[in-house]
This record gives structure tokens, C-alpha cells and sequence, in this order.
């Protein structure tokens, strides 16, 4: 007898139950491996410029360190350098490095083999123009008088005066990439979107706000093979939304907001990393502004504010105090730099001593959380010692606005947070007196002071230099126009399934280092 | 030809708007601190980089001379070039655009469906607790902002459920990859509209039943039914028409906030981010863009509404 089927409601539960989860199926997670090797990372916005002497930031800076190569370039999550592009390279003189590129390595774009001539290309691009009008990162490549090209893959590249900094912030970094000189040539302004370059990744395809695909380079030879077939950036503004991509799996790796990392903790199978950093986020006193310009008033507001209150108020306590310029670990570090505790009887006296008692101060900030959070007990702690505090938070365009024509005179308290490079001379290099009316903010100078930035900045031996820096953040802390709150952390989470490396500062990404765990 | 007099003059009010809305724009822009050069390299910005990129941008003239041109471009569809990425702004628009739209129309579709729905369900059980019910959902739907329920809505469908993906437009190959990514954005766009097309189709809907054509229909033994939908929605209809206008534009600026959240690509995300780094140039061109969307979207329902109600352009031609 023939099995017939008959439909009958159990069935036809059975049939709608199996219809409706079939939408399910097909909306099931998404992980952010893929089988093909991708690996997904978001960056916190989308690049603007690529051209490495007018590059706009550091997410720039670490899609062309991916795509393109450097003479030397840092090893994965140190600052010790190996050579890339260069089989040899030698520093033969203060004023003389002498390299020699391996052979084949072929730009992308069938732009051909890179010879010495790219390298004098690309370095040259950073040189002022006839009119003097320079690039924006023309100061990484300030020493270069020129380069000479002395076969198909050697080259000397001589400098003006000795310059310590150039292999961390110039040969090193992104102002070292070469790039190709024909196809710079040829792309022109299409150079902004387009990166032409010789390293372990390409870039092939940039949708505007949504991703920019980074593929790995089949022709590349060199030491640093890639990991992943694919690399997918995506740009993602809000850090919240960010983290619940990573919840939901659509990211493997993104930087999170110190606030969050109790949150983040939760966060089943998540792996934290966190970098101590060698940013410097600080209170500049406006010197030259009354009452500021009494150094027993900001001598008051040193011992007023409650640093370590900030730290934990502000930060959630997820980064270290500073007590000096330079972070921990770069060179001319003020180890025995003086930590201030609060003192509110001492404050007062001196706001006494000072005759500013009652007085009316403004502290201007950023108006993202931290700050707001920072200018709230500053605000609090001052009141305690008879100041009066009102907070002026800002979006980031008016903020930075301050930095030109003299518009931070006005200026009296401010919460401010600079980036940092590993040679100190860049740090140092914005309280000195010429950047008085420009990013000094503090408008403090010091002819000692200048003097020995330029000193510094033009002997290479290290055990020299360190002991000036030190003296040049003895004489910022006489003039206690500076109040360190700290050099910051970067926090990340990623997927157990990825290994990133990341240079000290947490801010360069080594993407043609990150490999699957 | 009454109603051909009241599209001239509509065209001509929207064209004076439009002009309106490009001067206020200018002088906004004018008044806000910051500039994008200090904002993208900051202590690099040397005054030489400084000047270079204020010739390009043409603000390194007279204010006037700015306008004149501004309004030149406006008037010309040349929206320049992007001074940092050197790409053409109108290729900039028209690559955020479909993204916008398709968020903006879904949005608008789920919005007059549901809230058409809601309010007849509403409008035909008036006083009952399933009306009651309605409404308060209704208002909830209408004062809660969207980027509220846009996060509840990631941490229930995306994050709990795992049913949608968080971030993004989709994949432009597969339509189903671009449905998923459209359906939370597009809902929470959409919830605040649906709240309020739904008080306001019940509102019109109960008023157009209680007057006396409709009681004569009833007298006649036409079906509920028939009347609701052949007679009574098409007038209740007229001030739902009447707000969606409003509602095109309402959705094409909070789409600004939902593209943030789930980080999507579009008019509203270039236009913040330009914001963010004063690109005015961009700025400019992408308000450009949500206004003359807006003028355009009031001026086909002032035309639509007067095709459905002859009186209101004859009422114009009146002077009433």
C-alpha cells in the first residue's frame, strides 16, 4: 500500500515553524574571520588624504605603512627598527646615511621596480618649495639638504645639520614611505585616494564611509609576509556603536574608550589590550594673562587641584598619573620629576598672597566626557581655595581654532592633549617661545628653554641629549604654568582569534604585522 | 489653469525659500569658529599650507565675492572640489545619496503603512481598549528620539537576537545583505512618524465619520467597509498628505543621527563629518542637497493636496 501523505495541523505547524526560521538562517552572526582570511578593524574615520607629505593623520599613516614600504621600518610592537626596503642602510656620519634597496620589489599598479630614484623622489617632496611655501609634514625631513642617487638601488641621503630624531619620525615613519615617482606622477591630485606602493598590502578599493579594502600584495617578496588574504577598515564614528559591532561579532578589533573598559570586561570571549601611551594631556596657565600671571597664583592651583581625584573621577582610574612632559621610557624621562598632593591650606594661603582671592577664572576644554568630567572637579577643587571657575567646553573646531593668529591669548586655564612622537624634540617643541601665539598656549618662554631645544635637536648621542631634556622640564615646572594630569592609556579589545601588534605610543598600527592567533 | 497659476506660484515661493535657506546657510557658516586646515593637520598648519588651502577653498576673499560665488555654484550644480581628498563634491553627494534615499524611503514607506494602519484600527474601535492601547503606543512611539530606539533597537535585534547587522549599508552585490542593513535604521527612523500619522489619521478619520455624507451612506446600506475605504480615508487622507512634506524633511535630518549610530554611509554622515572638520565647501553642497529635497518634497504635497482638494487652490487664487 503506497505511504501518502496527508496534511493535516501538526504538519502544517511543522511546515510554518521550518518557514519562519529560514529568515533566521540566513541572518545568522556574522564573525569577523571569514574563512578566506579577512579580518575586519575598525578605524574611528575615514581617511581623507593619502599623499605622505600633506597625509591628515595616523590612520593614513598606518594604511601606508601597510601598502607601502620604508627604507627601515619598526619591528612588530617595539621601537627597534629592521631594515625593509633597504637591504643595507648605515647612518656613516651625523650628516650621511648611506642604503641600498633589494632588488625587485615591484610597486603595485604595474608602476615597475623601485629604484633609488623613488627614494630621492619621495624624500625631496618634503623639501620647501621655490616660493617657500613647505608641505604639512615638511618639519620630519627639515635636515635633508638632498639625496643622491649613486647606482639603480643605492643612494646617500645627506642632511644640513645632524638630526637624532630622523630615523623615529622621518626614515621610519610615514614621512619615510616611497612611493612610486612615475605613478605619483601620473596620478596627480588622485594621489589623495590612491596609494601606490611596493609593501605586503594593497589597497583596492575605497568606498567612501563605509570601508577601505587592503589586500594582500602578491608580488611583495620582503620579510613581512601578509597574514590575512584581506584586510577590511571600517570607519565607525561612535565608539559605542563600534563596541556593539564587536558584540555582535562585524569587527575583530577596535579602540574602545577608557570609561568603557569595566563594560568591555563583561564581554564574553573579548580580549583587552592596553597601552600605557606617550601622549601628555595637561592644565596650561595662560602666564602672561592676569591674575595667571602671578606664579604664586599658579603655584595655588598646582596644590588646589586634585590630580589624582581626575584620575579616577575622569578616567574611571584606567590611566596612570604624569608628573612631567615626557612619558616613562623615552629618552630625557624626568624620573624624579616632583609629584604635587594636594594642599588645600598652602593653596589658599598663596591665592592670598597672591591678592586673587575671589577671582574668576575660565577653563576651556574639549566637550567629549573626560574633559567635561576633568573641568567639573577642577571647577569643584578650585572653589575649595576661594577660586571661581566657569567651563568653557568646545566642539573640536573652535577648540583648535585657538592655535592661530594669536587667538589663544584669551585663553586662561585649559585642559589640553597633544600626541606624541618617540623622539622627545617633538613634545618639547611646543613651549618654546616662537610657538608663543601659535600652540604655546601657556605663553611661557624661556631663553634657556629654547636654547637648549635647538642643542638637543642637533647632537645624535643620546646620553647627551637625555640630560637636557630633563633640565628643560625642571624649567617648565619652576614656571608651574603646566599642571600634567597624564600621558593616557589606549585601550583596545579584539577577537581571541587575532594577535595585533601595535607600536608603544598605541596610536601607529601595525597592520602588515596583525596575524591570526 | 487655476491649479497650472497655483504651481507658478508655489514654484515661485519655493525658489524664494531656497534662496532664503542658501543666504542663512552662508552666514552661519561664516559665524562658526574653526577652520578645516587647523582642524587636519594642526600645529602642521603653517601659515603658507595655511593661505594655499584658503585660495583653494576661495575664503581668502571678500565675503561678498564668497556669496556671489557660492550662490553661483548653487545656481550652476558646481559643487567644486574637496580641497583635502581632491575629489569632486558632486561625486561625493552622488555616491552618499542612494543610501540616503533608500533610508529615507523605507522610512517614510513603514511610516505612512503602519501609520495609516494604526490609525484606522484606532479610528474604527474609538473608545475601546485596543484604541486606548494604540494611542499610548502611539505617543511613546512619537517622544521617543531616535537615536533612543535606535539603540534599543541594536541591543535587542543585533546584539540579543543576533537577527540584524549592526553597522553598515550592506554589501552593494546583494540585496538581501542591503535589506538587513536597511531595516533597523529605516524602523528607527520611522517609529516617531508612525506615532504620529496614526493620532493624526484617527483624529481625521473619526471627524470625517460623524459628518452627514457619510451618515447618508449608511442610511443607504453601503458597507463599513466600503465606506471607510472608497469614501471616508481618501478625505482623512488630506492632512495626512498635508504633513508629510514636513515628514520627507524630518527624515532626511534625523537621518543624520541614525547614519551615525549604525554608521552608515550617507548624506547625513558626510554632512557630519564635514561638519566636524569644517569642510565648508562639503557642508555647503550637502545642506544644498536636504533643501532643495525639502522645498521640492512641500511643493509636489501642496500640489498633490490641491488635486485632491480643489478648494485650496482656489482658495489661493482668492486670496483667502
Amino acid at each position: 500500500m503506497p505511504h501518502i501523505n496527508t496534511l493535516n495541523r501538526r504538519t502544517l505547524l511543522q511546515m510554518i515553524s521550518a518557514a519562519a526560521s529560514l529568515p533566521l538562517i540566513a541572518m545568522a552572526p556574522r564573525v569577523a574571520f571569514a574563512a578566506t582570511g579577512q579580518v575586519v578593524i575598525r578605524i574611528a574615520q575615514d581617511i581623507t588624504s593619502m599623499d605622505p607629505p600633506n597625509r591628515t593623520g595616523t590612520i593614513e599613516d598606518n594604511v601606508l605603512q601597510a601598502c607601502c614600504q620604508t627604507l627601515a621600518r619598526f619591528n612588530p610592537n617595539t621601537l627597534d627598527y629592521s631594515p625593509d626596503a633597504a637591504k643595507v642602510i648605515t647612518q656613516v656620519s651625523d650628516t650621511e646615511i648611506t642604503f641600498e634597496l633589494n632588488p625587485g620589489q615591484m610597486f603595485s599598479g604595474g608602476y615597475g621596480e623601485m629604484t633609488a630614484e623613488d627614494v630621492k623622489f619621495s624624500f625631496e617632496r618634503f623639501l620647501p618649495a621655490a616660493d617657500g611655501t613647505k608641505v604639512a609634514y615638511a618639519d620630519d625631513w627639515k635636515a635633508l639638504d638632498h639625496v643622491e642617487v649613486t647606482g639603480t638601488y643605492t643612494g646617500r641621503i645627506l642632511l644640513k645639520n645632524p638630526a637624532p630624531a630622523l630615523w623615529l619620525i622621518g626614515i621610519c615613519d610615514g614621512s619615510g614611505t616611497i612611493l612610486s615617482k612615475k605613478a605619483t606622477e601620473a596620478l596627480g591630485e588622485k594621489l589623495a585616494t590612491t596609494v601606490i606602493g611596493s609593501g605586503p598590502y594593497m589597497m583596492t578599493n575605497w568606498t567612501p564611509n563605509e570601508s577601505i579594502t587592503l589586500t594582500a600584495n602578491p608580488d611583495y617578496k620582503g620579510a613581512d609576509a601578509p597574514a590575512f588574504t584581506e584586510i577590511l577598515l571600517k570607519p565607525i564614528t561612535e565608539f559605542r556603536t563600534a563596541l556593539l559591532a564587536f558584540e555582535a561579532g562585524e569587527i575583530a578589533f577596535c579602540e574602545i574608550d577608557p570609561t568603557a573598559k569595566p563594560e568591555v570586561e563583561k564581554i564574553k570571549g573579548a580580549v583587552m589590550l592596553q597601552k600605557d601611551s606617550i601622549d601628555y594631556t595637561w592644565i596650561g596657565l595662560n602666564t602672561a594673562k592676569a591674575p595667571l600671571d602671578n606664579i604664586k597664583l599658579r603655584q595655588a592651583i598646582r596644590l588646589g587641584v586634585d590630580m589624582d581625584m581626575i584620575i579616577q573621577g575622569a578616567y574611571a582610574g584606567t590611566v596612570g598619573r604624569a608628573k612631567t612632559l615626557l612619558a616613562p621610557g623615552l629618552l630625557g624621562h624626568w624620573d624624579a620629576a616632583p609629584v604635587y598632593a594636594r594642599d588645600v591650606a598652602q593653596a589658599t594661603a598663596l591665592v592670598a598672597e597672591a591678592g586673587a582671592a575671589g577671582a574668576t577664572l575660565t577653563f576651556t576644554c574639549l566637550n567629549d566626557s573626560i574633559s567635561q568630567a576633568t573641568a567639573a572637579i577642577v571647577q569643584a577643587n578650585l572653589a575649595e581655595i576661594g577660586l571661581t571657575v566657569t567651563i568653557n567646553a568646545l566642539d573640536g573646531g573652535a577648540y583648535w581654532s585657538m592655535g592661530e593668529a594669536d587667538k589663544s591669548a584669551d585663553l586662561e586655564m585649559t585642559l589640553i592633549t597633544y600626541s606624541s612622537k618617540f623622539d622627545p624634540g617633538f613634545q618639547t617643541q611646543w613651549f618654546t617661545g616662537d610657538q608663543v601665539g601659535l600652540w604655546n598656549w601657556q605663553r611661557w618662554s624661556n631663553p634657556e628653554f629654547d636654547a637648549l631645544q635647538i642643542k638637543a635637536g642637533s647632537i645624535i648621542d643620546p646620553a647627551a641629549r637625555a640630560p637636557m631634556y630633563v633640565r628643560m622640564q625642571e624649567l617648565l615646572d619652576q614656571s608651574a604654568s603646566c599642571l600634567w594630569v597624564t600621558h593616557g592609556a589606549k585601550i583596545f579589545v579584539h577577537a581571541p582569534t587575532l594577535i595585533p601588534a601595535l607600536l608603544p605610543n598605541g596610536s601607529n598600527w601595525q597592520l602588515r604585522f596583525f596575524k591570526p592567533a | 489653469m487655476m491649479l497650472g497659476r497655483y504651481v507658478v506660484q508655489r514654484l515661485v515661493a519655493a525658489a524664494l525659500t531656497l534662496l532664503g535657506a542658501l543666504v542663512l546657510l552662508f552666514v552661519v557658516i561664516k559665524l562658526v569658529p574653526g577652520d578645516l586646515i587647523t582642524i587636519m593637520f594642526g600645529p602642521r598648519a603653517t601659515p603658507a599650507l595655511r593661505a594655499d588651502y584658503a585660495a583653494r577653498m576661495g575664503t581668502d576673499q571678500p565675503v561678498w565675492v564668497q556669496l556671489w560665488m557660492f550662490l553661483r555654484r548653487a545656481v550652476t550644480g558646481d559643487l567644486g572640489t574637496d580641497v583635502i581628498s581632491h575629489r569632486p563634491i558632486g561625486t561625493m553627494l552622488a555616491e552618499a545619496l542612494p543610501n540616503t534615499l533608500q533610508l529615507a524611503g523605507m522610512g517614510l514607506l513603514l511610516a505612512v503603512g503602519f501609520g495609516l494602519l494604526l490609525g484606522v484600527v484606532a479610528a474604527l474601535r474609538p473608545g475601546t481598549r485596543l484604541d486606548t492601547i494604540l494611542g499610548v503606543a502611539s505617543v511613546a512611539f512619537i517622544t521617543t528620539p531616535s537615536f533612543v530606539v535606535s539603540i534599543f533597537l541594536l541591543l535587542i535585534f543585533a546584539i540579543a537576537l543576533n537577527w540584524f547587522p549592526v553597522t553598515g549599508a550592506g554589501d552593494p552585490a546583494s540585496l538581501v545583505d542591503r535589506v538587513l542593513h536597511l531595516v533597523l535604521p529605516s524602523v528607527a527612523l520611522a517609529i516617531g512618524w508612525i506615532g504620529y500619522l496614526a493620532r493624526l489619521v484617527r483624529a481625521a478619520l473619526l471627524e470625517v465619520m460623524a459628518e452627514a455624507h457619510v451618515r447618508m451612506l449608511r442610511a443607504y446600506g453601503v458597507p463599513e467597509r466600503r465606506i471607510v475605504g472608497r469614501y471616508a480615508l481618501r478625505l482623512a487622507l488630506i492632512p495626512m498628505i498635508a504633513v508629510m512634506g514636513i515628514g520627507v524633511g524630518d527624515m532626511i535630518s534625523n537621518a543624520v543621527f541614525v547614519e551615525i549610530i549604525f554608521s552608515r554611509p550617507g548624506i547625513g554622515s558626510l554632512i557630519y563629518n564635514a561638519i566636524e572638520d569644517r569642510n565648508f565647501p562639503v557642508v555647503q553642497a550637502g545642506i544644498l542637497f536636504t533643501v532643495v529635497v525639502y522645498v521640492m518634497a512641500n511643493l509636489a504635497v501642496e500640489v498633490v493636496n490641491a488635486l485632491l482638494d480643489p478648494r485650496i487652490a482656489r482658495s489661493l487664487q482668492e486670496g483667502v
